[in-house]
């Protein structure tokens, strides 16, 4: 069996969906962003194949961009969720959707 | 060629599995670090040297010390939640129609791309690359570059101790 450029998809395509079930399934905050990582990640693999595949070296400077984008999303990301975790001492999503909690103080 | 793609797409699926159903924060971490240097060696045996050194630097490097110090920041002997522990059949619901996508993804994407082998990738050197990257796209690359300010600005902003933000025993 040969290695082509259906391989790295069929990769790609799998690592989305671990991600997305991740997203869907998870409710700890920091898992949910790392699986946010992982989808990011898949779709630079499927970038980075194409551009290898088709020769097209700007879809290499596409998938860069994206890592830049997604380390700024983590700061944030990793920021919006100690101030969560220090406020309701929990990091589960669903203390954000019950009212008992949600009052501003 | 095939052994290593084999191996390195292996070792990214296991840690992306792991990632998503183990329910110790470290261990998460420590194995989507795994999954995102597997990755870089996929981007290697494809060639795009340059791309699978940002990985390894920003990934494995930035991204995971993030993380693993917000890991450190928490009390880990609370109760930890495991996947199948609140919401077993919406899960299962999500299971499923993910694999849906994977059935229904797979035969198009067989028809959409043709079959290329290995030797159609031509070697790519990073002085092309950087010479795309700092003359057609620098307006791009600038922008990141203030786009990174903003969130280090925003995260310090963020970070500040307010009132409405801390926790009931502090206000007391």
């Amino acid at each position: 069996m040969e290695i082509e450029l259906n391989h790295f998809l069929i990769v790609s395509l799998l690592l989305f969906v671990i991600g997305f079930f991740g997203v869907l399934a998870r409710r700890n905050l920091l898992i949910i962003l790392m699986s946010i990582e992982l989808m990011l990640n898949a779709v630079n693999l499927s970038f980075v194949s194409f551009s290898q595949f088709y020769n097209l070296l700007s879809a290499q400077v596409a998938a860069f961009f994206v890592m830049t984008i997604s380390a700024a999303e983590a700061g944030v990301g990793l920021a919006l969720i100690v101030l969560i975790s220090r406020r309701w001492t929990q990091m589960d999503l669903f203390v954000l959707e019950d009212s008992k909690y949600t009052d501003p103080v | 060629m095939d052994f290593l793609f084999i191996l390195f797409s292996a070792l990214a699926l296991y840690g992306a599995v792991i990632t998503v159903t183990h329910k110790d924060m470290v261990i998460c971490a420590l194995h989507l670090a795994g999954s995102m240097l597997a990755l870089a060696g996929l981007f290697f045996i494809l060639g795009a040297h340059f791309i699978a050194g940002v990985q390894v630097l920003v990934y494995a490097g930035a991204v995971m010390v993030l993380f693993i110090m917000v890991v450190m920041l928490f009390d880990l002997k609370r109760k930890k939640e495991t996947l199948f522990s609140k919401g077993l059949w919406m899960k299962l619901a999500s299971l499923f129609f993910l694999s849906g996508l994977i059935v229904g993804i797979f035969p198009f994407s067989l028809h959409l791309f043709p079959p290329r082998s290995m030797e159609t990738i031509q070697k790519t050197s990073t002085k092309d690359l950087s010479s795309l990257l700092f003359i057609d796209y620098v307006l791009a690359f600038e922008v990141l570059g203030i786009l990174l300010l903003l969130i280090a600005v925003g995260v310090a902003v963020l970070c500040r101790q307010r009132p409405f933000l801390q926790t009931p025993s502090e206000k007391e």
